[in-house]
């Protein structure tokens, strides 16, 4: 009888998982679709060096597309992500080569993190202020920051680091696993699955005891932690500190997330589903760019396929009921 | 009797200086199926809310198993064992039933939410209420009946030693609603007190044991349901003072038909069938949310609607779209004047001149003289007073209302359509529409208005249809007109007797 719990749990456990799965299944055949494509394109992606260097440019903007669902899940968003992203870049290139060590600058980046993403959730949930306005201006401000640390390009990455985390390894691909996978624990925990709760339905959830207030300040401040981070990879790919570096992520955070099926409304999407737009994203550029069509009508093809995304199940769905 | 678990002595609560709630006492006994009576805005949901400790009391105490609470909060209502299941759904559609069930107590394992010992005190709750579906399913799947289940299921979750349901089978089919009977049932016999708020009068004659009714604030009955009938509620319930609010006036002959319609359907609206005519104010009433607003939004060409026959001032079929309906002179004021009816910023002059924009024609300029000329004259009339280039949202409540009547006063409407037009509206204004209404009725217009508030029906109309979960219950004359029997066809006294 003792393990009957467990086979209990797997029952629900999986089955809600499973569930969870529905939305994203569409976006997960057009996925493998372009990855077919791109092995076709590119069969050198069949080797370490290959998905190596295939991870590593995908990378950061997976860990910002979690970055930006998590606050759209919180029924926000975030416009200083990209901000964040060139802030722990600076502090990463400023500390790993001083007295900090590498494990000192690692710490210094992520307390960056979690403190701007803890503020700026403190600041919207307590003063109920809408969260673009504060992203806003925290961007500002986060991004003048890092032009005081570092007014131009600079400082450095330890080279075995760099070599560590971007060189010849397959670590960003084993980075980004254990990442989802940590994200999953945490929402197997009530204050992670609150979240959905206090993202949806705030007053809902508070009247039933959510402890709404907390599951959305820890959302933020895991967020603020998740762009500091994808900002210390990108230093250590390029082996300096640049100030502004992050500035793109913000608005690709969101193409990737809203791609991902995440909402605007709050409570609504997936984790595995913002992945897997951030995973669209990236392998789309690349076909692109070995198909030979110019960066510019990248970015077109990049607004017809979002726009498509986002359309879609809306016309579908239409359709459906009536 | 047993002790109660929680009773408020003497309570009382005003919002903004209006008081909601006066010296109500109310007792829940362990093992007693309690029912609260009263009409819209009679200070129901306020109760509830003291109760469960969502809103403080500005006067009396809250007593826990005989002890007063200073300040009772959510979570210590929550740990004394007081669930509510509350009208507006609290659920999470993203999460499964399970989870949703349990959010906010969920068992623990390690830190982590342990599935096990959700599942199994889940499926055990669900079996209660009757949810046969998979614990994994998003509650979004789920149709309003079954998540109103759930949310029984969530709050029987917690082992609640107090239920407090207010207005569970609203939303529930009959087989649903049966199986919530027997629930009840079992739940009085182990011992639970529970409070009931329905608006089925039939329903809380078959179930409950004691009944609190409350009218305006105070409690009008707090008695044993033995020996009591339907008819003696009802007569518990209403009956205000209506004063000299409501001015005198001589009901119009019968004149001709200016709209019918047959069959007429639209969202909830089931068949109906009904006639407006010329130089009458037809009342629309019943308790809020059975489909009135629905059918002048039908009727107004704004909500998607069919109907088998149907004619408009001659013209055959429904307004397909709100300038058709202008067209053929119907006008309609919306309930929520701030969201749907008024542009708060812009100005007086503005806001009543806005109908007139979209007839214009083509792109000529607009004459800013007569505009001035109109808005002036229509202000003079209707009694607004003041500068006419101020914000909307500078005016009370009363004068944005008249605001909002007064734009469509230049259009001539010749069927008026208004939705609880004095909600809101302090009494001199009040008196000041109701002047207005019957001033357009004698003119040989038609009125129709939505009301909330019974008083009004019964003392402004020359004919009131009474509205009831998407039909029309009932179409009273001005001979068999009253409060009582407004109140008793909204609530289907009427099928209470016979099923008693």
């Amino acid at each position: 009888m003792s393990h009957t719990p467990d086979t209990r749990s797997q029952r629900l456990y999986w089955p809600v998982q499973m569930q969870r799965n529905r939305g994203v299944r569409g976006l997960f055949v057009v996925v493998a679709a372009f990855l077919a494509l791109y092995v076709y394109l590119f069969p050198g992606l069949f080797s370490i060096g290959g998905v190596s260097k295939f991870a590593q440019s995908w990378f950061p903007l997976a860990l910002v597309s979690m970055s930006q669902a998590i606050l759209m899940l919180t029924g926000g968003i975030s416009l200083s992500i990209g901000a964040t992203v060139s802030l722990g870049a600076v502090i990463a290139a400023t500390t790993m080569t001083g007295p900090l060590g590498v494990v000192g600058g690692i710490a210094a980046v992520a307390v960056a993190g979690l403190g701007i993403g803890a503020i700026s959730g403190a600041i919207v949930v307590r003063l109920k202020l809408p969260a673009i306005v504060v992203t806003l201006a925290a961007s500002f401000i986060i991004g003048g920051a890092a032009l005081l640390i570092l007014p131009r390009p600079g400082g450095a990455i330890p080279i075995w680091f760099s070599d560590l985390l971007a060189g010849n390894t397959p670590a960003a691909l084993i980075l980004l696993i254990v990442t989802a996978l940590l994200w999953k624990l945490y929402l197997a925990t009530p204050l992670g699955l609150s979240l959905y709760a206090s993202g949806e339905n705030p007053v809902g959830a508070y009247r039933g005891g959510v402890p709404v207030d907390r599951s959305l300040i820890a959302a933020y401040a895991i967020s603020g932690l998740l762009a500091a981070a994808a900002g210390l990879f990108v230093a250590a790919q390029t082996g300096s500190g640049d100030p502004v570096i992050g500035t793109a992520f913000t608005l690709n955070s969101i193409a990737a997330a809203v791609l991902g099926g995440v909402g605007f409304l709050g409570g609504r999407g997936t984790m595995r589903g913002a992945i897997a737009g951030s995973l669209l994203l990236s392998v789309m550029i690349n076909v692109m760019f070995f198909l030979g069509f110019p960066p510019v009508a990248q970015y077109v093809a990049q607004g017809l396929i979002i726009i498509g995304a986002v359309a879609l199940p809306e016309i579908t769905g239409r359709r459906g009921p009536r | 009797m047993p002790a109660p678990i929680i009773a408020a002595r003497d309570v009382s609560k005003s919002f903004f200086g209006n008081p909601v709630l006066r010296d109500v006492s109310i007792a829940l006994v362990p093992g007693r199926i309690h029912a609260l009576l009263g009409e819209n805005g009679a200070g129901k949901s306020t109760l509830i809310n003291l109760l469960s400790g969502a809103l403080p009391s500005d006067r009396g105490t809250i007593e826990i198993d005989g002890k007063a609470v200073a300040a009772l909060t959510p979570a210590a209502a929550r740990n004394a064992g007081i669930a509510v299941v509350q009208q507006e759904l609290s659920l999470t559609s993203s999460l499964s039933i399970a989870e949703n069930i349990g959010l906010g107590a969920y068992p623990r394992r390690y830190g982590f939410i342990d599935y096990g010992a959700l599942a199994r005190r889940a499926k055990a709750v669900c079996d209660m209420v009757g949810l046969d579906e998979s614990l994994s399913r998003p509650v979004g799947d789920l149709p309003l009946g079954r998540r109103q289940m759930v949310e029984i299921a969530k709050a029987l979750f917690r082992e609640p030693r107090v239920l407090i349901l207010d207005e569970p089978t609203s939303s529930l089919s009959a087989h649903e609603a049966d199986t919530l009977t027997r629930l009840l049932v079992k739940l009085r016999e182990a011992g639970t007190a529970v409070l009931y708020i329905s608006h089925r009068l039939n329903e809380v004659m078959r179930l409950c044991d004691h009944v609190t009714v409350l009218k305006d604030g105070v409690v009008t009955a707090d008695q044993s349901l033995a020996g009591t009938d339907a008819d003696g509620l009802v007569r518990l319930m209403v009956g205000r003072d209506p004063g000299d609010l409501f001015p005198s006036w001589t009901a119009t002959p019968e004149t001709e038909t200016i709209v019918s319609v047959e069959g007429f359907s639209s969202g909830p609206l089931k068949d109906i069938d009904l006639t407006i005519r010329r130089g009458e104010v037809l009342g629309i009433g019943g308790l809020v949310g059975q489909g009135q607003e629905d059918l002048l939004l039908g009727l107004y060409g704004a909500l998607p609607a069919s109907a088998r026959r149907a004619s408009f001032d001659g013209v055959p079929g429904i307004p397909a779209s709100v300038p058709k309906a202008n067209a053929l002179g119907l006008a309609y004021v919306p309930a929520d004047r701030k969201r749907e009816g008024l542009h708060l910023i812009h100005t007086i002059a503005w806001n009543m001149m806005l109908p007139q924009f979209g007839r214009a024609r083509g792109l000529s300029l607009r004459n800013r003289g007569k505009e001035k000329a109109l808005a002036l004259d229509l202000a003079d009339h209707l009694g607004i007073k003041g500068d006419l280039t101020r914000q909307v949202q500078a005016l009370s409540g009363g004068n944005q209302q008249k605001v909002a009547l007064a734009k469509w006063m230049p259009s001539d409407p010749s069927i008026l359509l208004l939705n609880d037009p004095t909600r809101g509206v302090d009494v001199e204004t009040k008196r000041e529409i109701y002047i207005l209404l019957r001033r357009f009725a004698s003119e040989g217009k038609a009125v129709v208005l939505s009301s909330s508030d019974t008083p009004e029906l019964v003392h402004l109309c020359d004919r009131v249809a009474v509205m009831r979960e998407g039909k029309l219950a009932a179409t009273l004359d001005r001979d068999g007109l009253s409060e009582e029997a407004i109140v008793a066809a909204a609530m289907g006294a009427e099928e209470a007797a016979q099923a008693a």
